[in-house]
Order: structure tokens, then sequence, then C-alpha cells
């Protein structure tokens, strides 16, 4: 046999089977504690397809135990005297009944919740067992269980033959779960525990897999109790309590959850070390439990984890390869692989949005909106920050439904239907932040989503290398991705361009007619999106493609047909040709150009700042893997008003907030008022005089202007900045004064303004930072907020970031712009201002 | 129990839940505290672990039997209050319970701690740019919860019995009650354990056996209809 089947679970698992009753009595132990430790080892294995595989929680398993063991007992004591097998196995389904049943209510809950919710069912299942004596004998238990013979075959009074008839019911259920765990649903599982959100996005219904999952659990459970019952010949209350589902829990961690045979190691382990420690301390449940809060804290993968770590010098060299592999370079192919080439050939628009509209609140993210994407074109979706370009894609996809209008793929009503409903009509998207399967491989990952598309993907017991067509389909994604070579690496451990690019792989394997892509270019490199523009552009020969993208310049270059939004309207929709000279996009990003009537138009010079407050060099910023911020530099002087410029994606949210300390720079340095700010916290920085309005305002919901106001003053009393009493907020804007009592939640757009801006006037001000302080605002508001800001300039030096030109270079004295993550100009506001030749040049393409 | 035997059952009130409480203040401080940005699980599973270890600790200490719990001379017998007759230390215990309701009411909403608190649940990352550091204010919070358990545990002994499984008998029927009444209301769960308290009473007056169970029951309807609790709020991390 090779060395490889010698290490197979199962075999493992035999022969420790077949030793254990011999190890047991070398140590004095009996035959009984060798068949506990055999069915507590199929306690966990059944556990783990919930744990380990599903990434469950489930404090209530103990009620399966107790309860099919209850079952199986009242069945041979009331019915079928004499009998073992056919009790035995109505218990088992008895516990299957029962998972359904409390799976399909804990379900209805998930993470945190569905656990306490578990824990609180089996509670309830045991004051019922506890209190209704009469038929379950209470804490006193029932008696009357026989063990004679199985069948009439085989007597298993004996100990010794009841362990091997245990133990081989034990490997068969083994076995059992080993198809399941790698059959294709076993898969589905699995990336459940990864990603719920993207499996669902895949196409799987998440939700049945959970419950398929729950009731296998339950149903191995039970099968565990049953033979506990008829290894001890009498069952008690005790077998459901709360306790016991805490050990099975504690048990399977120990052991190890990431392994098959982790939580089986981990009920030997338990019950050696009960039936050890218990002859020095009663208190042996005391230091197991410590133990268990231990391997929390310090060894989450248990046992197994701690032995893989210590052999790990000998798989180093594995490792290394795999490393290695995640440094190469994907390179796409050209050939767009024959199962993505539709046969469908529309006429007309594939897919259509009519009157589409999104609120939330009474915020409206997308009004109206009205678009047609043709077959095999490659249409793309621009915009300002906020024009709802997302959440569009967002009501597409399914994430959220509709309020009012209709979607339709070829005809048919898309409106309503949950995501994996979407896809399997044919339409499916990548995500703007990588939302991969990370744990998984490359291969495994694109795997997942050609499997949702065979009906085969509920299959339980086939292995999911049988599904031919997957594993062809799978095949040919990976070449014409270019991954070849790194199909074993598991995804966490690729680049971010090996990431952005499986991203828009994985929308690929659902085999969509309609392919939404959301920023695929974002964060690269330029010859990534050379090569990711290359790829899909290939792909839409065959299919229809609808992106966002902030990359404009490369956006004309190769879209057929582009739709420009803007504060959740389209503002103008047709060819490329003719929107990238038409003025209304024109207005759209680079404004129109004269002075805002508003604006004190006598302001001749510009304010010449004095000494710098703040100093910003070369710092890099990152996200993850994702580079944002390449050696920005900027300085804001005392007296004047600095805006940083840029479209979307530029990184100019991520400058303001490298500088409050929100996100660190990897390198580079800031310095405020003689200080440096490296290292310290937000709220550090807050009190040294940083305040900070962000995007969306983000004021307490739930709390009233007064006492947002209020915390803002609680921590910045001290401090030699300004710092403004409340009777001079309320001259400046009188409008907060009568809302003082109101929750901040009811005020409008312009009124939640000024309040943020309020709030980090009560405290210690020493420079202010504004994150587009006017979007989503009604131009009268803007009005008011613009005189607001221009009359503050007097106190306080302010870094703005706006990406309504006319207002922001209106306000501003001098300029940075960014671009793709560095700045790309610097200078005085006035020349934008007035020149528009040059607002082109600098800001667009 | 302990301190009772030395200071007698008034103190007993006021110390047990402050040594308690600083025992949470160390447990969050040194091991809660690691969990706070990683699956909310981990955290449920180390204070889990937390329970198994504390009522093992407690067997140890203080042995498995139930300790006698005796209520002070003071409060026993009953009052009678038009037709109906009260124990005297229940009386107590409603107007301690008011008198805790009230204290957490202010606490949360007149106080800055308070303030605090309640923003932090929101948006937690714009506190910290306002300048407020909140980890002092979580090991608070969760000093707090654990000094209230202390105090109800403190209470509930001359009435339950003092053994070493109340901890998880209390815990179920806690969960039940914010399940119920919804996960961030504090209106939520006082009218939710309000809600079991009286279902309860009725169910022992007319269906004894189902009394427990009852509580349950409650749970189960509110799963069905309203899974958010009836007055609770929207805690994606949870959900």
């Amino acid at each position: 046999m090779s060395a490889a089947r010698l290490r197979h679970p199962l075999a493992v698992l035999a022969a420790a089977l077949l030793v254990l009753p011999f190890a047991m009595r070398a140590i004095g132990m009996t035959d009984g504690v060798a068949t506990e430790i055999a069915i507590f080892g199929l306690v966990g294995l059944g556990f783990n397809l919930l744990l380990g595989y599903t990434g469950l929680v489930s404090f209530g398993h103990g009620a399966f135990f107790g309860l099919a063991a209850y079952a199986a007992a009242l069945l041979q004591i009331d019915i079928l005297p004499g009998h073992v097998l056919v009790p035995i196995v109505f218990g088992t389904l008895f516990a299957a009944a029962l998972g359904l049943l409390i799976g399909f209510l804990a379900l209805r809950r998930r993470g945190v919740y569905f656990s306490l919710l578990t824990l609180a069912f089996t509670a309830m299942i045991f004051s019922i067992v506890f209190r209704w004596t009469a038929f379950t004998g209470g804490e006193n238990g029932l008696r009357g269980m026989t063990r004679v013979s199985l069948l009439g075959l085989v007597g298993i009074e004996d100990q010794r033959r009841f362990y091997y008839v245990t133990a081989g019911i034990v490997l068969l259920a083994a076995w059992a779960l080993w198809r399941v765990v790698h059959s294709p649903l076993g898969r589905v599982l699995q990336a459940i525990r990864e990603n719920e959100r993207r499996a669902r996005f895949l196409g799987y219904p998440v939700q049945r897999y959970k419950l398929i999952a729950f009731t296998l659990s339950a149903a191995v459970t039970g099968l565990g109790g049953c033979l506990f019952a008829f290894l001890k010949v009498f069952v008690s209350a005790d077998l459901v309590h709360v306790a016991f589902s805490g050990e099975i829990l504690a048990m399977s961690i120990v052991g190890g959850m990431g392994h098959f045979l982790g939580p089986p190691l981990g009920g030997a382990f338990f019950i050696l070390f009960r039936e050890i420690l218990s002859e020095y301390t009663a208190a042996w449940q005391f230091w197991f439990g410590l133990l268990f809060m231990a391997f929390i804290l310090f060894s989450p993968s248990g046992l197994i984890g701690l032995g893989s770590r210590l052999l790990a010098p000998l798989r180093r060299h594995r490792e290394e390869e795999a490393a290695m592999a995640a440094r190469v370079t994907p390179r796409p192919r050209q050939e767009v692989p024959a199962f993505l080439r539709g046969a469908r050939r529309a006429e007309g628009a594939l897919l259509e949005c009519r009157q589409v509209t999104k609120r939330f609140g009474d915020f409206t993210a997308v009004d109206r909106v009205d678009l047609a994407l043709a077959d095999r074109r490659l249409h793309a979706l621009i915009g300002p920050n906020g024009a709802g370009k997302t959440t569009l894609f967002n009501v597409v996809s399914g994430m959220y439904p509709s309020e009012g209008g209709q979607l339709l793929l070829a005809g048919q009503r898309l409106d309503g239907l949950p995501p994996e409903r979407v896809v399997a009509h044919g339409l499916a998207r990548s995500f703007q932040i990588t939302n991969l399967f990370p744990a998984l491989t490359v291969e495994e990952n694109l795997r997942l989503g050609a499997q949702a598309r065979d009906p085969r993907r509920f299959d339980a017991w086939r292995p999911y290398t049988s599904l031919a067509t997957v594993r062809e389909e799978t095949r040919a994604l990976v070449e014409f991705l270019g991954l070849e070579g790194l199909e074993g690496v598991p995804v966490s451990s690729l680049s971010y361009g090996g990431q952005r690019l499986l991203e828009l792989g994985l929308a690929l394997s659902a085999r969509p007619c309609v392919l939404l892509l959301d920023e695929p270019l974002a964060g690269l490199a330029a010859a990534e999106r050379e090569r990711i523009t290359a790829l899909v552009r290939g792909l839409t020969e065959h299919m229809a493609v609808l992106l966002v993208e902030h990359d404009i310049d490369r956006v004309f270059a190769f879209a057929d047909r582009i739709t420009v939004m803007n504060e959740g309207r389209v503002v103008v929709d047709g060819p490329c040709a003719e929107v990238r000279e038409h003025p209304k996009v024109h207005e759209v990003y680079l404004g129109r150009g004269r002075d805002v009537l508003f604006a004190d138009a006598a302001r001749a010079a510009p304010t010449r700042g004095g000494a710098a407050v703040l100093r910003v060099a070369g710092i890099d910023t990152y996200y993850g893997k994702s580079h944002i911020l390449h050696e920005v530099s900027l300085e804001v002087r005392a007296g004047e008003v600095v805006g940083l410029l840029g479209r979307n994606g530029a990184g100019k949210s991520s400058t303001l907030k490298s500088v409050m300390g929100l996100v660190a720079p990897a390198r580079g340095r800031i310095e405020f008022a003689g200080r440096e700010l490296g290292g310290h916290t937000p709220e550090q920085i807050a009190r040294h005089g940083i305040g900070l309005v962000p995007q969306g305002r983000r004021l307490f919901p739930n709390l009233t202007v007064a006492e947002n106001l209020e915390l803002g003053r609680l921590r910045r009393r001290a401090g030699d900045g300004i710092r403004w009493e409340a009777e001079r907020i309320f001259e400046f804007f009188p409008r907060i004064r009568e809302r003082l009592g109101s929750k901040a939640e009811t005020l409008s757009g312009g009124e939640q303004q000024m309040v943020a801006i309020a709030r980090a006037l009560s405290g210690n001000l020493k420079l202010l930072l504004l994150d587009e302080p006017f979007e989503g605002l009604a131009p009268a508001v803007r009005e008011t907020i613009f005189v607001s800001l221009d009359r503050l300039r007097r106190e306080v030096p302010i870094l703005i970031v706006e990406h309504d030109l006319d207002l922001v270079l209106a306000l501003a004295d001098r300029v940075y712009v960014l671009d793709r993550g560095r700045i790309t100009h610097e200078g005085p506001a006035a020349p934008l201002r007035a020149d528009r030749e040059m607002r082109r040049q600098v800001l667009w393409v | 129990m302990e301190i009772a035997k030395h200071v007698g059952f008034g103190p007993a009130v006021a110390l047990s839940p402050v040594a308690v409480a600083l025992l949470g203040i160390l447990f969050e401080r040194f091991i809660l505290r690691r969990f706070y940005s990683a699956d909310p699980i981990l955290s449920l599973l180390v204070t889990f672990g937390l329970a198994l270890v504390a009522e093992q600790a407690i067997r140890m200490i203080w042995g498995a039997a139930p300790l006698p719990a005796s209520m002070p001379q003071a409060l026993k017998g009953s009052v009678v209050l038009g037709d109906f007759l009260f124990s005297r230390y229940r009386l107590l215990l409603l107007a301690l319970v008011a008198l805790v309701l009230t204290g957490i009411w202010l606490l949360l909403n007149k106080t800055p701690f308070g303030l605090i608190v309640r923003a932090g649940t929101r948006d937690p990352e714009m506190v910290r740019a306002l300048g407020i550091a909140l980890s002092p204010i979580l090991t608070a919070v969760f000093a707090l919860g654990v000094g209230l358990a202390g105090l109800a545990g403190v209470m509930s002994a001359p009435l339950a019995g003092v053994q070493p499984a109340m901890g998880t008998e209390i815990l179920t029927a806690a969960f039940v009650i914010v399940v119920i009444g919804g996960l961030g209301s504090f209106w939520g769960v006082v009218y939710a354990g309000l809600l079991v308290g009286v279902v309860r009473g009725l169910t022992v007056l007319f269906y004894p056996p189902a009394a427990e169970a009852s509580m349950y029951a409650l749970m189960v309807l509110v799963l069905l209809v309203r899974p958010r609790g009836l007055m609770g709020e929207k805690f994606e991390r949870f959900e």
C-alpha cells in the first residue's frame, strides 16, 4: 500500500479502533471505557460536520444525543423488548427529525444568535425531560433495558463483543461521513463556512445546505446516543443536560476542528483525561475547562494543530513551493473557453432596467434609472461618488429589492428574486472588494462556481471529482485566466492581482450571459490593468458586460456604450464617442467652470499661508493587500484652505483617514503642530487637535443633536486650538438651536452636515478635515454650507476633499490632485478655477 | 454567602457584586479583549469556557451540594396589601429591581458614560475620531454587566438556593428574554422580562408542568414571527 493510503484517515481510524481495547487494558481501563471512546469519537465526527466543515457552532447537540438514547430505550422497553438494532435505527431517525425541526427554527438567525438559540432549545428539552418523570424517569432514569443479542445472531452481552459491534458501526458511520465531506454537498458546506454571501452569489441556496448539514449532524450524534444507551443499559436526564453539549464542543475544539479526525481525537483525550484525572481529583472538569480556554486562546486548531506545528519543519518545502507559486504572475489567454461562449444571441436589449428605484430611508440612492444592455457589448457605468452605481449593481444582482421599476433579463422579470435565483437566470457579478473563499484553493474556488449549475450539486454521496463537466469547465477556466501552477494555492496567499483576477474568474464560473463587473481594475498596477482589460474585451465577444469603473481613460478606450450617473439619476446614455464630448458629462465631472454665484468674486489674491500646520511626507497606505497611496506628500499651512481633488478611487478619503490614524500608513511620516503622528491612535490624534467631518456625516443616529455635540466636546476640552461654545455654534448655524432635541436620524442632509461640522468645532480644533461635505445636498443647502466654510477659513486651516470642482475651487487657496494614489498636480486654485481648459488637462482624460 | 457569613446579609448584597465585577474586569482585560475584532463566535466560546471553569471552581471551593442560604430575619414573613399577600423578601426584590432599572436607565441616558456607550454601539470608529478611547469604556460595561449578574445571584440565593449549576440555569432564561425583547433594546428587555414572568405565572396557575416550557414556547413564537425580537435593532455582526 502506498504511504498516502496508509495515512488515509479512515485507515488510521480503523487501526485505532482495532488496537483500542488492548491499549485500554494495558493502562488499566475496561472495555467499557474503550466503547465510550469509540462512541464519543462518533459524536465528535458528527458534530464536526457542523462545526469544522460548515462553520456553525451548536450548543445543542446534547439534546440529540440524549433524546435519541431515550427514544431507543423507550422503544425497546415498551414496544419491542429484546430488540437492539431496530431501536438504534429508530433513535437515529428520531434525532434526525428533531434536528430538522430545531435546525429549521434556529437557522432563521445566524452567527452568535444561532448558537445561543441552540443553547436555548437544549435547555428547553432538558427541562421537559427532567420534569416529565412519568415518561422519562427524570433524573432517576429509565430501567428495564436489555442488551442480549443483535438480530438474534451475535451475542452482545459481553463487553468486548459489544465493543467490536460498536466499533464496526462507528467505522461505517465514519466512512459515510467521509463520503459526505468529499461530495459536492460537502464542498459547498466548506464554501459556506468560508464566505456564505459569496456562495449565494454563485447560485447556492445556502439555507437548504445548512439545514441538511444540521440534520445529518444531529442524526450521527443521535446514533452515538443510542449506542451509549445500550452501553450503559440505562438512560437518564443527565444525557440531555446543557453541560454535556458544552463537553462535546470542548472535545471538538481541543481535538482540532480543522481535521476530519480532530474531534475523535479530542473525544479520546477527553475520556482518558477524565478517567485518569478523576483518580486524583474530583475537579477534573475544572482542569479540562482551563485546557479548553487555553486552546481557544493559543491554539484554536487544537491538538492536531499543535501536532502539525511540531511537524512543520518536515513540511516546509511544500509551503515554500506554495509561496513561490503565489508570486508568479498570471497571464490570461485570449481564447475564451467553450462553455462561456453563449449560444444565445439576443436582439435588442438583453438586460433592461426600467425606472429602477432604491431608497434608504428618505435618501434616494437610485432614482428611476433606465438602462439597456445589449448582448455582446461592453457597457460602462460611470459617475462621481455617491452616484448610485454600486447600489444599482446591488439591486440588479439581487442583494437589495428594488422599490418600483422593473428588471428584465431576456424578457424575464428579475426584480424581487434572491441572489441565487438571479444567478440561475444567467446574471453573475464580481465585487469591488475581493470576496473569495480564503482558505480554499484557487481551483476549488472556481470549481464551486461551476458546480453550482450542476444538477448533482446536492449529492452527498458521490465524490466531487466525479462531476466530469464541472472538472472540465474548471480546467478551462484556470487556463483562460492563466492560473496554471497556482491551482493548489490557498487564495489568501495569492498576490492582490491574482485575487482580483480570481474575483473575475469566480463570476465567470457561473457561466453568465450577462456579466456585471464592479471596479475590476481597482488598485491594480498598469500592466495588470492591461491584462484584465484585454480579458474583458475578449469576453465581450460572447456575453454582455456591464462594468463600473473609475479609470475613465480606459473606459473611453474600450467601452461600446457609456451611461453616466449622478446623484442617483442617469445624466447621459450613449455611444462612447458621444459621451466623451458631451457637455453635461463635463459639467458633472469638471463643473461649470464659471464662478459659483455665491462665492466672493472679489477675492483676487489667495491667502498666503503661514507656517505649516500639517506636513505629510511620502506616505504609503494599504488596505490589506491593495496599495492605495503611493508616496503621497502634502502640506497645509495656517490660514489656508487646501483642496484634495481627483476622481473616485484616487485615494482622497484614504489620505484623510491616514492623517486621522484610522488607517496606519505603512511608510512615511505625518507631522502635525510640531508632533509626529506615527503610531498614535485616532483618539490621541483627535485630541491633538485634528477634527474629522467624515463622508456621509456619520452622526450617531440614535442620539439627539445636543448629545452628538456633547460627544464632540467630551474629551477635547484641553488644548490650544479653537473651541466653540454652544452660543457661538448657534450664531453660526441657527438651525441647530431649533433642532437640539431631535434625534440625528430625523435631520435633513443639510442639517446633519451642519451638526457634523459643529461637532468637530465643539472641541479643541487646530485642523479641520472635511470629506465630501457637499455630497447629497440640494443647491440651496450647499450655499449655506459654503458660506459657513468660507467664514471658517479665518479661524482654522481646512483640508477638504470634494469632487464638485466649482465649489471646492472657489473655496480653496491651494489644491493637490490625486490620481490612482499618486499626487499628480499641486498648485494654487485660482488658475484651475478660471480656466476650464486647464481643468480638463489636469483632471480629465 | 461566604461574605454574608462574615458581615451579614446587607453588606453582602453590596460587596459580592463588586467582588465579582473585579473578577470580570480581569477577565475582560486579559482574555476577552483579544477577541473583539475576531469572529464573535470566539468571544462566545471563551466566555462559555469561563462558565465551565467557574462552575467547577465553585464546586472545588465550596463543594457540590447546595448551600443553605438563609434569609435575614427582618425580611422573612409577609405583608398584606389589600387582597394580596406578598412575601417581604419578594417585595424587597421588586424594589431593588426597580431601583437598578432606574439606575441603569439614568446611567445610559443621563451620564457622559452612557452617552459614549450608546454612541459606541452604532459607530465605534467615529467615537474614536472624536478623541474618546473606547477600551476603558468597554471594560467598564463588561464589569457592570458582570456585577449585575452577581447582584442577581446574591438576591436569588434565599429564593432558589445556592448550587454550582445556578449560573447555567439563569443564563438560558436570560438569553430567552433577550431573544424575545430584542438585542440592543433597553425597554425591549424590560418588557420581555415582564411578559415572560406574567406568562409563566399564568401557566403555573393553569397547567403547572408546562410552566418552564412556556417561556421557550414564547421564544419559538417570536422567532417565527419576528426574528429580530419585539423591539430589537439590526446588528449585522450578529445576524
